[in-house]
């Protein structure tokens, strides 16, 4: 399903130049479930914006689905990104104005999903995730396992091909972080590409497979059991 | 999509009560001084428009100029009777013509009300042709052919005959003539040129006694009879006003010079009369188009200043909004999507103030009619023509304060700011620091512009005028006075509470508009002069009266008989007689016109007319009799107004008891001189108020944000050692910079756009510097006041703190 090779990312300041991604290569197969680790500033926030859509690689090849996607414009890039890619962040990220279900509703709005169907499938993901009965709710009235709940509700709720995960757990206790885990697994069993940028050993080990990064390139590679 | 966006801009507002609150209100009041403003215009653009013939309509005018120089000497609104009859034998062009002339102030009794009125004339009936009248009653067509017929309005009517039925009723003028009522029409409309209150048969004027039809037929010389042409549609009148020269040379040659070579006729359409006609003679005073363009500017400026405000506002505050804009990139929302939400915020909040600002102006308008003299009502703004692209002003100042802002946002890095890594300040605060230049800029303008209105105002209530224009009362004379006019003095002057009383053609404060032909002995022969020299009859007692200096010779006397045979000129008169020297004048003969003498007296130079005038010379002489005097001055002893006052309503009632009384205290003509400007001052203070109060809060509203984006670097600071003092001052000094970016920006333009209006008065001041120093030292203080409470605020807090919500 995606296929890097020979990718790079060089932040540039001034007298500064940051390698983030160094002919970086790896490739993840539909279905599989893949934990990226690796210290700070190894390059693995670079690596899920470019995979996210959200950012350019300045060199390399990077197929998605078997399209190469490298050098899509901006307004492509979004094309693609809101059909087929789910986001879930450490902390959250939800829009506090919005209410659960408006935050969950978002992404079918850009994708010019019709009202009534909005609501069906909106409804239908939050039943799934057991927080509709705090849909009129607004995120900052949501305990954090809460919250992360409706971020993974919006994410999956138009049923993307790819959810990226940065550090899903990192901002909840661990009760709460094994329920978001459990919910990652259940959609990868039902057929969802996930990719997680993780810390933690114990939440990697949900995974079906750890690539571990250094200095923007990967230096190892756990299948796990 | 759209509902989604108007949500959360709703939910925003809501949010962010202080910010959403300078938004609006700028915008409130932004677009309320618009509307006001637009109203106003409007209400100038349309005068005279309400007529079904108005674009065919025509004001044939006379002017003439100096044949030697070229320079127009006098512009008249009006013309001789001698020329209509003629203008319409010779041009078949000329569908309809009517007139119009006034008899001045008349007196008007129905048994025992007596009321002097001013709004009368004497009008024929091709008027309700060429003009749409109202007739309530009567039907002007048919009866007002008849001599000593009057059609008067309905105000009038009520005046003089109560809940009775006017038509019919018989009303005497000055003790003279008896008028009979034959009509009542509406009052003319406030967007009028003229607002006659009674208007008599034109063929009242063929009566003998009053005019006669023989010399009104020759009469060339009392251009005082305003006279409108109709023409076709479509017809260009530059191809009448081209016939014209040839028109007066065919009419008026007598020998000697070409008519067409110093007096002239042309046209003016009906409607640019009012904003665009400044003849020495008009019906009215005239609005100005100058005027319109300065509060359309004014309008503009604030409106401008409010959007600026929007436009920083929202920049500096998405810091706060960069995780939404991450969120929806993220989960699918492209550029144009972004931008498309927050220019529908910045429409919706347009929106919100237009309805407010409708509100604002309906209770705006009284305030704005009293200041300006209009009596404007919101029903103009609310005309579909008007309405409809009101309506779609906050589409446009949406559009116009939200672009840069949208643009602004949209463009956010998604997974920067979700990380709280973005530095929101990047490229957008220079474009900041600019707005808030131009508004400080426009802010300093208005503020110079006030300045320099109201030294001028000052300087022409102070300048010395050359006269003692203090204490002194004019009121019209009429032929019961004048013939008795030395008992009626005596009785004056028999009381010590009046000091002077003296007769005069014309009085100061009015123009002077009438000129003759002079010569002076030179050598041998008594040479015609180019000089053009105004003139005003007056008796022994005007110059006195006004304390009027001679620098030269004697004013007129008695000890001389009836003196008849002097002239009294003023200095600027003797300069363009080519008289060396004031002393030089004395005993040189003279003639004015057809009057031969000597010239007697030199006057100090005064100013006669307002200061928008210059000094023009002058010749002063005495009337042979019958009389023209058109005025009585009285000079009254200081403190002892009320008993002069009573004194002479007293004599008043015993020389005239068929005329009611009407004085005026020449400081309060005076005053009224210089009413446009009052006004005009006025409005450009209460405007700059306005735009500094917006200007500030824009800039209270970017302090603080601006500032709690730098608690990290204060706490720091402070855990360092610096004192309040010291962060107030550093964190003031940015702003205070862009202030005076913007003096030096506002300096040279505001000393530009004064310098033009200035243009206006022959009398003027030197733009003051000191207007510029204030004008930059007020914005910096009110700036700096502004800035130093967020500022003080921010360094009187707890550092600790500051440093741990980093």
């Amino acid at each position: 399903m995606i296929k890097i090779s020979n990718l790079e990312k060089i932040y540039r300041t001034e007298d500064v130049e940051t390698v983030a991604l160094n002919k970086l290569t790896f490739e993840v197969k539909e279905g599989e479930f893949v934990a990226v680790m690796g210290p700070s500033g190894c390059g693995k926030s670079t690596l899920l914006n470019i995979l996210g859509l959200l950012d350019d690689p300045d060199s390399g090849s990077f197929l998605f689905d078997g399209i190469e996607v490298a050098g899509f414009n901006e307004r492509k890039r979004a094309e693609l990104r809101k059909r087929n890619i789910g986001f879930v962040f450490q902390s959250f990220n939800l829009i506090d104005e919005l209410t659960v279900f408006e935050n969950v509703e978002l992404p079918l709005i850009y994708l010019g999903v019709k009202e009534e169907d909005r609501k069906k499938r909106v409804e239908e993901v939050l039943d799934k995730m057991q927080i509709m009965h705090r849909r009129n709710h607004y995120p900052q009235q949501l305990s954090g396992g809460q919250q992360q709940r409706v971020a993974v509700a919006r994410a999956v709720v138009n049923k993307p091909k790819l959810i990226l995960a940065d550090e899903p757990t990192g901002n909840l206790d661990s009760s709460n972080g094994n329920e978001v885990m459990e919910l990652l697994t259940d959609l990868n069993e039902q057929g969802t590409t996930i990719i997680m940028v993780t810390h933690s050993e114990h939440d990697a080990r949900y995974s079906h497979r750890i690539i571990r990064m250094l200095d923007g390139q990967t230096v190892m590679e756990n299948i796990m059991a | 999509m759209i509902r989604n966006y108007l949500k959360i801009a709703i939910r925003n507002l809501m949010k962010y009560k202080s910010i959403s609150f300078i938004n609006l209100f700028g915008l409130t009041v932004g677009i309320t001084c618009c509307m006001l403003i637009l109203g106003y215009i409007l209400h100038e653009l349309s005068y005279d428009r309400y007529h079904a013939n108005a674009e065919n309509i025509y004001r044939v005018e006379r002017s003439w100029r100096n044949p030697e120089t070229g320079m127009p000497s006098l512009e008249l609104g009006s013309v001789a009777p001698a020329i209509a009859p003629l203008l319409e034998n010779d041009f078949e062009v000329i569908q309809a013509l009517t007139r119009l002339v006034s008899p001045g102030r008349v007196s008007l009794r129905y048994e025992d009300k007596l009321f002097n009125e001013q709004a009368a004339y004497y009008a024929d009936e091709h008027f309700f042709k060429v003009f749409d009248v109202e007739m309530v009653k009567g039907n002007p067509e048919a009866s007002f052919q008849d001599p000593f017929s009057m059609i008067i309005t309905e105000e009038v009517a009520a005046k003089y005959f109560g809940s009775e039925d006017p038509i019919g009723k018989v009303i005497r003028m000055d003790s003279q003539y008896n008028l009979k009522v034959v009509g009542v029409f509406k009052d003319f409309p406030s967007n009028s040129h003229l607002h006659p209150g009674i208007m008599i048969s034109f063929n009242t004027l063929k009566d003998p006694e009053i005019y006669g039809e023989e010399v009104m037929r020759n009469d060339w010389s009392n251009n005082s009879f305003f006279t409108y042409v109709l023409l076709p549609e479509q017809y260009n009148h530059k191809d009448l006003e081209a016939q014209f020269p040839a028109f007066l040379d065919r009419h008026r040659q007598d020998g000697g010079d070409k008519p067409s070579k110093y007096t002239f006729l042309n046209l003016t359409p009906l409607t640019s009369i009012h904003l665009h006609s400044k003849k020495d003679l008009e019906l009215e005073e005239n609005g100005d188009i100058g005027r319109v363009y300065i509060f359309s500017a004014i309008a503009l400026f604030i409106l401008l200043i409010a959007c600026i405000n929007y436009m920083n506002l929202s920049t500096a505050r998405s810091v706060l909004r960069a995780k939404e804009i991450g969120i929806r990139k993220v989960v699918g929302a492209g550029k144009g999507e972004l931008v498309a939400q927050f220019l529908c915020e910045a429409v919706l909040i347009s929106w919100i103030a237009t309805l407010l600002a409708f509100g604002f102006t309906w209770l705006g308008l009284p305030w704005l009619n009293k200041v300006s003299g209009q009596s404007l009502t919101i029903d103009s703004l609310l005309r579909w023509e008007v309405f409809i692209p009101l309506l779609l002003l906050p589409f446009v100042v949406g559009f116009f304060s939200g672009i840069y802002p949208a643009l602004f946002l949209s463009s956010f890095k998604p997974i920067r700011v979700l990380k709280g890594v973005a530095s929101i300040n990047g490229g957008g605060i220079s474009l900041r620091q600019l707005l808030v230049v131009v508004q400080f800029s426009l802010s300093i303008m208005l503020i110079i512009g006030t300045v320099v209105v109201y030294r001028q105002l000052q300087f022409m209530q102070q300048t010395a005028l050359g006269f003692e224009r203090e204490h002194v009362v004019t009121f019209p004379i009429n032929t019961a006075i004048d013939e008795n006019f030395e008992a009626f003095r005596s009785e004056l002057l028999a009381s010590p509470a009046l000091k002077e009383v003296g007769r005069s053609s014309l009085v100061p404060t009015q123009r002077l508009l009438d000129a003759a032909g002079s010569y002076i002995r030179l050598g041998d022969t008594l040479a015609p002069t180019s000089a053009e020299i105004k003139f005003v009859t007056v008796d022994d007692h005007f110059i006195p009266a006004y304390g009027i200096e001679m620098v030269a010779g004697r004013n007129f006397s008695r000890e001389f008989g009836q003196d008849t045979a002097a002239f009294v000129i003023n200095e600027a008169a003797a300069r363009v007689l080519g008289l060396p020297s004031a002393e030089d004048a004395i005993g040189k003969e003279f003639q004015y016109h057809n009057r031969k003498g000597r010239l007697v007296g030199v006057m100090r130079d005064f100013h006669f007319e307002s200061l928008h005038q210059r000094i023009l010379p002058l010749v002063f002489f005495k009337p042979l009799p019958p009389f023209e005097y058109g005025a009585v001055s009285v000079k009254i002893a200081g403190q002892q107004v009320p008993a002069a006052l009573a004194q002479l309503e007293n004599s008043w009632k015993r020389f005239s008891p068929e005329t009611p009384l009407e004085y005026s205290f020449l400081d309060d003509t005076y005053a009224q001189l210089y009413q446009a400007e009052q006004r005009q001052g006025t409005i450009f203070t209460i405007f700059s108020c306005i735009a500094i109060a917006i200007a500030c809060l824009g800039l209270f509203g970017l302090s603080a944000f601006t500032i709690s984006q730098r608690v990290k670097e204060i706490g720091i600071r402070k855990v360092l050692g610096a004192d309040t003092s010291t962060i107030v001052a550093l964190l003031s000094k940015d702003f205070l910079k862009l202030v005076l970016v913007a003096a030096i920006i506002a300096f040279p333009l505001a000393w530009w756009a004064m310098d033009q209006w200035l243009q206006d008065f022959a009398y003027r001041i030197d733009i003051p510097v000191w207007a510029f120093l204030l004008a930059g030292m007020l914005a910096a203080v009110v700036a700096f006041l502004t800035i130093s409470y967020q500022a003080v605020k921010a360094a009187l807090s707890n550092p600790v703190k500051n440093l741990r919500t980093e």
